[in-house]
């Protein structure tokens, strides 16, 4: 208990340096890890610039869902390394970030889906993660509100179950690592806007801020939903669509509902927030746009799908709604690494619906991708060049509405 | 009108109590003097009516099994029963009120700090945390009838308010000869006017009347206006893209679509910071007076009122003409600006203390005293009821979610609209105008715009002076230890101040990490408060802080409202209660209901494979595809060809996108020169309509599309016996050489109008009759007794299943994924190298220059057992494959399937070790690669010869 008469003082306002070694354009979980995980091994000199505050874009406004139950061997290996430092950031960082991992079911509602659940059960347990598939009566243990009658349109027939994926306080998560970075020496700026790149002969030299230019000898773009504005300012078309994302949080009740639970034939998943509110969310909106607003479709298509699965919340109310942005790539998979024939640029973009629960490793390999110039061998799937050889990631099918 | 009132009753935590009909259950727990409502979420303090609009936490009960209802706004209903929550055993005794002497020790964001060692303690401590948050309970009943409706609205104004102002604006807009919604939140237009005594000036309706009589003329002129609709304890809670308003009423949800809006949603006053500002009794100053004039209740006899503008003596002179004992005006001010007013208070021998610091509240679960620091020395003042009169601050979050621009104004202190967007009017007291008669001409003017401007006259905004200067830095907040800024989450200035210290500095994570305005009230009462109080101890204006983000819903709404009715419609085909009388087991398909079996696998395949089977196969997507263009537009969007097809014969088609990858597949029949007949599996119609309707689009290809799926009903017929069965019911010649395999043939069958097709999904002479939906019964039953002698048998979609697997024919989605292309899935033959272009075409040339992609491969399993479909393929306990489909093949007596496997192991006969599914500790069976179809690989029995 003595934790709580600690001033945390969370991070320092520093000067505007003229030059950094790195700029990190983008101050969510992606950015902040990785300038904590860059001054960790030593490297000095750091900037992280935000437009807006600490935490505002994505990383405010995700559902803040952890798992790993992913569908290529590529996808499991590598958000299982995610899991595995989230369950230790508590400890490490010093911030109780409240990783809540009261499991995770994805509810098929027919054969064909029970299979393609089958198929991540699969490569889970044959990549050495926990899941597996489960029938309505260990369901009805996990998730005594979900309704399992034949009254829905489409019962529900089985799960996916993920005993470690849970969900997280995301905004700790994005201070926690603000903190230690900040600890550490990295100068973090909000309310900085970049507004242009300096480049030439192949060569990133710095960037052009609101608040002046600033020399650079890396920079990193991790701006999720606004990766492709970023890229187009050294000439770079990523093969990214923006589309928005919403979700919609009720007023807090007492625990009710242990585990995520997602289902992608009704297009919506629901958690128990530890304070007590129902998050609740869907599928990226289908058309795409920068814009953050909130629409009303959205939320009566969440509300009668959400109600498929637990009809005893009906009298339960909404109290805010809110949308993000996401930066979509064709395979639902990321774009991370350097960009050949462009010096001192790197992405760490194509984040999608997935990039919260990506965060801690990502930064860890951007990190040394930076630090020793070579690839690891974990982001090696997720190069650019995948595009113009063909080799998509197969993600699509657990990244949808699973987030 | 009192006199008759109804009484009835209900009970508060098993209390009875005692109301009028017409009472909320607030007023009537006002009225029976019970104090203590609810517990606040953090430290259990004991709370009771603040603001009685429905906008603040305090009242929240448990009404009759359904939580967080709002007391003060909930009309009371005989028998109800009524709950507190969040407190143990009762809100009036609750044990964990002893949360509130610690709140040294769990100070803002102390979860952050805490449980952090031993790790393995967490799930433990977050288990207490969980239960000692949230607000009511959920029962676990199943949702009762539905009640819930929609009501799609369409008018030229929607005015959102009905207060004078919105009420003015309506009437206003309807005299223009626009069609109005009215949007009010209170059962009674008028607004505050029902509880004020002054006299209306300033509009020629209202004019010299007080504010009852006011109040009721509007009421009465809205009532008889047929141009207007007046939705009555209605909240619109968000206005979106497109004029879109959504409003609610218990479980109604309003969609209203508006050509102008007018947001008339006036002013609202808010909370003000002294020590123990939560007690109960400590209430909003209009809060007192509505409760008394709506529902005849004094909340409490002696009132001492507290301000810190000119709005206190206002509302102390309201209060006193509304009788009650007024015993202090303490204004937290040196002196008041408004010297007039001061005085009228002075002269009712209200005692006004000025230059108050260091206010608090004395009393735990009621009121006693007020005390403070005036004219050098402490004061205490004795009252049952303590009013905050702070003035009304615009009620903005709706212009705010618009995209008004707001702007602080220096003279005032408040926010106000600048700038509402195109199609939007702020009008009256949201404008930042106060004063009654400037409310109605603003409001008035406001209509009259709206009108005309959504009867297609262009109207000019008028120019709006700028709001006063900028004033400095924000006053510091009090430094008290329980000065509540957000009411619903337990935040006290110190709390903000921490947060700020701490290095939170923008007012966008203060919030997040203190979660100040993220309660139910959704910053309704701490919005500017919190503002504020971050710019008092930043030493910013609050200009400058500016106001956190407003989202939707302004007022909660019900997840019912928001679902609507319950309507889970399903597709049935023409054939749906033959297949009923027969018993057939249903599967899902889509939207669709589809005989999944009807007797066993055996039985069914049996028939099929040694006589006569018929399958519904109406759920497959049809479309009739003709012009000039078509053959040309039908090869543009395959990687086959179509234009060289000849008339009356029928084709295998896949459609791929634009990387490639295999979207659907079925077959084309040419039936003219023009004139293409399209199927597509089950589900995929509509995106393969919408494809072909978004490579048309701006193409000036002659080409039409018509989706006859519904208006065909499609039957298969199938076995060595089927031409038999056929011959019976056709004039057609259908021997083997007038309509051969792969023939598409218009004719008769049954007598009715009728397309075959001579193809064969499960591998045998077929027939697929396509007739009109209407006829459909009638074909099949038909058909079934011509094949009765012939031992004929409806089989299901899981027969078929196991029929088409003997032949290793694919079912795109189910045995391709998002990243199958033709060439792997086994479908390289379809693919015409030499076509000029096609959809997909890149995607496939690019696939040379690949390797070690993996294959879709047909298996049979030697080791016994079935593996589950989706299954993994190992090697060295690696995954290498993925079964796709799998079935027990009843001619073979084996288990046989598809599956996805690396290239090294899709050679014939190669050895694979696949995993059997859940429930088997990850126990493999032996199989062996079989590349060539199970059943008649040479496809004699499909050609149907001899």
């Amino acid at each position: 208990m003595i934790g709580v008469f600690k001033r945390l003082k969370m991070w320092s306002p520093r000067p505007l340096k003229k030059t950094y070694d790195v700029v990190i354009i983008g101050a969510g979980v992606h950015g902040l890890a990785t300038a904590y995980e860059l001054a960790r091994r030593g490297v000095r000199n750091i900037a992280v610039l935000e437009r807006y505050y600490i935490g505002a874009g994505s990383s405010g406004r995700n559902t803040a869902i952890i798992r790993s139950n992913y569908r290529t061997p590529e996808g499991v290996a590598f958000y299982d390394q995610s899991v595995k430092i989230y369950e230790k950031m508590s400890v490490d960082l010093d911030m109780n970030v409240m990783f809540s991992q009261r499991g995770h079911l994805t509810f098929a509602h027919t054969e064909q889906a029970i299979a393609g659940l089958r198929v991540r059960a699969e490569i889970n347990q044959l990549t050495g993660v926990d899941s597996r598939v489960i029938y309505p009566s260990e369901i009805a243990r996990l998730a005594p509100a979900v309704d399992l009658s034949s009254r829905p349109r489409f019962p529900v027939l089985a799960a996916l179950y993920h005993p470690p994926g849970g969900i997280i306080r995301h905004d700790a998560v994005v201070w926690a690592y603000a903190r230690a970075a900040s600890r550490l020496g990295v100068d973090i700026h909000p309310f900085t806007t970049v507004t242009g790149i300096n480049h030439g002969g192949g060569v990133v030299t710095g960037v052009d801020t609101s608040r002046g230019a600033i020399g650079a000898g890396t920079v990193v773009n991790s701006t999720a939903g606004w990766a492709s504005t970023i890229a187009a300012m050294v000439g770079l078309r990523l093969p990214i669509v923006s589309h928005p994302l919403q979700a919609l949080v009720t007023e807090p009740l007492k625990p009710f509902l242990d585990p995520v639970l997602v289902s992608a034939t009704l297009n919506v998943y629901v958690s128990q927030t530890d304070r007590g509110e129902l998050v609740i969310g869907a599928e990226i909106d289908p058309y795409s746009s920068y814009s953050n607003r909130s629409t009303l479709p959205f939320m009566e298509a969440s509300a009668a799908h959400v109600l498929e699965l637990l009809p005893s919340i009906s009298s339960v109310k909404v109290l805010r709604q809110w949308a993000g942005v996401c930066d979509m790539t064709p395979d639902y998979s990321p774009i991370m690494g350097f960009v050949p024939g462009l010096k001192g640029f790197v992405l760490d973009v194509g984040w999608g619906t997935y990039g919260f629960k990506a965060g801690p490793i990502s930064g860890r390999c951007i990190a040394e991708l930076i630090h020793t110039g070579v690839t690891p061998d974990l982001i090696k799937p997720f190069s650019i060049t995948r595009f113009a050889s063909g080799e998509m990631l197969g993600e699509k099918a657990a990244a949808a509405v699973s987030h | 009108m009192r006199m008759t009132r109804q009484e009835i009753s209900f009970t508060f935590d098993g209390r009875r109590v005692q109301a009028f009909d017409g009472d909320t259950y607030g007023s009537a727990l006002a009225r029976a003097r019970v104090d203590v409502i609810s517990r606040s979420f953090k430290y259990h303090r004991p709370r009771g009516l603040l603001c009685c609009a429905g906008r603040c936490p305090n009242c929240m009960v448990t009404v009759d099994g359904v939580p967080n209802v709002r007391a003060c706004v909930t009309r009371a209903v005989d028998g109800g029963t009524v709950s507190g929550q969040n407190a143990w055993p009762s809100v009036r005794r609750d044990l964990f009120g002893a949360f509130d002497r610690l709140d040294r020790i769990l100070p803002v964001g102390f979860y952050y700090k805490t449980f952090i060692r031993p790790r393995a303690a967490w799930p433990v401590y977050e288990g207490v945390l969980r239960r000692l948050a949230g607000l009511g309970s959920v029962r676990r009943t199943p949702r009762q009838a539905d009640h819930a409706t929609k009501r799609h609205m369409f008018c030229d104004v929607a005015v959102i308010g009905g207060g004078p102002g919105g009420s003015v604006a309506a009437l206003a807009a309807s005299q223009a000869g626009a069609r109005v919604v009215l949007i009010d939140d209170q059962e009674q237009l008028g607004g505050h006017l029902a509880y004020s005594q002054a006299t209306v000036t300033g509009d020629d309706v209202l004019n010299g009347l007080r504010g009852p009589e006011a109040s009721a003329r509007l009421e009465k002129l809205i009532r008889e206006n047929p141009l207007i609709e007046h939705l009555p304890s209605t909240s619109a809670f968000g206005i979106y893209e497109g004029n879109l308003v959504g409003a609610s009423r218990g479980d109604s949800l309003y969609r209203v679509r508006a050509k102008q809006i007018v947001v008339a949603t006036g002013a609202f006053e808010r909370p003000l910071l002294f020590h123990n500002n939560d007690r109960p009794g400590v209430m909003l100053a209009s809060a007192i007076l509505r409760l008394a004039a709506r529902h005849d209740v004094r909340a409490g006899r002696r009132v001492a009122v507290v301000t810190e503008d000119d709005h206190g003596c206002a509302a102390a002179l309201e209060l006193a003409s509304s009788g009650f004992d007024v015993t202090a005006l303490v204004d937290s001010r040196p002196a008041a600006s408004d010297q007039e007013r001061s005085a009228a208070v002075r002269s009712r021998h209200i005692p006004v203390w000025e230059g108050a610091t260091r206010i608090e509240v004395v009393g735990r679960s009621r009121v006693r005293q007020l005390r403070f620091d005036s004219g050098g020395g402490r004061r205490s003042v004795n009252a049952d009821l303590v009013a905050m009169a702070a003035r009304p601050e615009p009620v903005v979050s709706l212009l705010a979610q618009a995209g008004a621009k707001l702007v602080f104004d220096g003279s005032t202190g408040l926010f106000v609209p600048a700038e509402c967007p195109a199609n939007i009017t702020a009008a009256g007291h949201v404008e930042g105008i106060s004063d009654i008669a400037g409310v109605l001409k603003s409001a008035r003017a406001a209509g009259t715009r709206a009108a005309l401007r959504a009867l297609g006259q262009p109207v000019a905004t008028p120019a709006r002076p700028l709001p006063g200067a900028p004033i400095g830095a924000a006053p510091p907040p009090p430094a008290t230890r329980k000065a509540f800024v957000c009411m619903c989450e337990d935040v006290t200035v110190k709390d903000i101040k921490l947060a700020i210290h701490e290095g939170f500095d923008a007012l966008e994570t203060v919030k997040r990490y203190s979660t100040a305005t993220m309660g139910p009230c959704q910053g309704k009462m701490c919005h500017s408060l919190s503002a504020g109080v971050h710019a008092g101890i930043t030493g910013q204006s609050v200009g400058k802080t500016g106001l956190t983000t407003a989202r939707p819903p302004f007022q909660p709404v019900t997840l019912a409202a928001l679902a609507g009715p319950h309507l889970a419609p399903e597709r049935q085909t023409a054939l749906h209660d033959r297949h009923a009388r027969l018993g057939a087991r249903w599967v899902d398909m889509g939207e669709w209901k589809r005989p999944f079996i009807y007797t066993t696998v055996a039985e069914e395949y049996r028939a099929v494979r040694e006589a006569a089977g018929i399958i519904d196969v109406s759920t497959l997507g049809k479309l009739e595809v003709t012009g000039r263009d078509a053959g040309e537009f039908l090869d543009w969007l395959h990687p086959n060809r179509f234009s060289d097809l000849r008339i009356g014969r029928v084709r295998y088609r896949a459609m791929t996108d634009d990387a490639g990858i295999v979207l659907d597949d079925g077959t084309v029949a040419r039936l003219g020169p023009e004139r293409f007949f399209l199927t597509t599996g089950t589900g995929a119609f509509d995106a393969v309509e919408q494809w072909l309707q978004w490579w048309l689009a701006g193409s000036r290809r002659d080409v039409q599309t018509i989706n006859v799926t519904s208006e065909l009903a499609a039957i298969n017929l199938a076995g060595p016996r089927s031409r038999e069965v056929i011959k019976r019911l056709t004039g057609a010649d259908v021997s083997n050489k007038a309509m051969p395999y792969l023939a598409a043939v218009e004719t008769e069958v049954a007598g009715v109008p009728a397309i075959i097709l001579r193809i064969g999904f499960v591998g045998e002479l077929g027939f697929e009759i396509h007739v009109p939906a209407e006829y459909g019964a009638h074909v099949w039953d038909t058909l079934m007794d011509a094949g009765h002698e012939f031992g004929i048998k409806p089989f299901g979609v899981e027969t078929q299943r196991v029929l088409r697997l003997e032949k290793l024919h694919i079912i795109p989605g189910q045995d391709t994924d998002a990243l199958s292309n033709p060439v792997d899935s086994g479908l390289g033959w379809i693919v015409k190298a030499e076509k000029s272009d096609f959809v997909g075409r890149a995607g496939i040339a690019a696939l040379g220059s690949r390797s070690g992609r993996p294959l879709l491969i047909g298996f049979e399993v030697t080791g016994g057992g079935v593996p589950a479909e989706g299954a993994a393929v190992v090697h060295q306990g690696r995954p290498v494959g993925r079964v796709t489909s799998c079935k027990l093949s009843p001619g073979l007596q084996r288990a046989i399937g598809l599956a996805w496997v690396n290239p090294e192991h899709a050679t014939e006969g190669s050895a694979l070790s696949i995993r059997l599914g859940e429930g088997t500790s990850g126990t493999t069976t032996a199989a062996r690669v079989h590349l060539a179809p199970f059943h008649d690989p040479e496809g004699a029995r499909l050609r149907g010869g001899g």
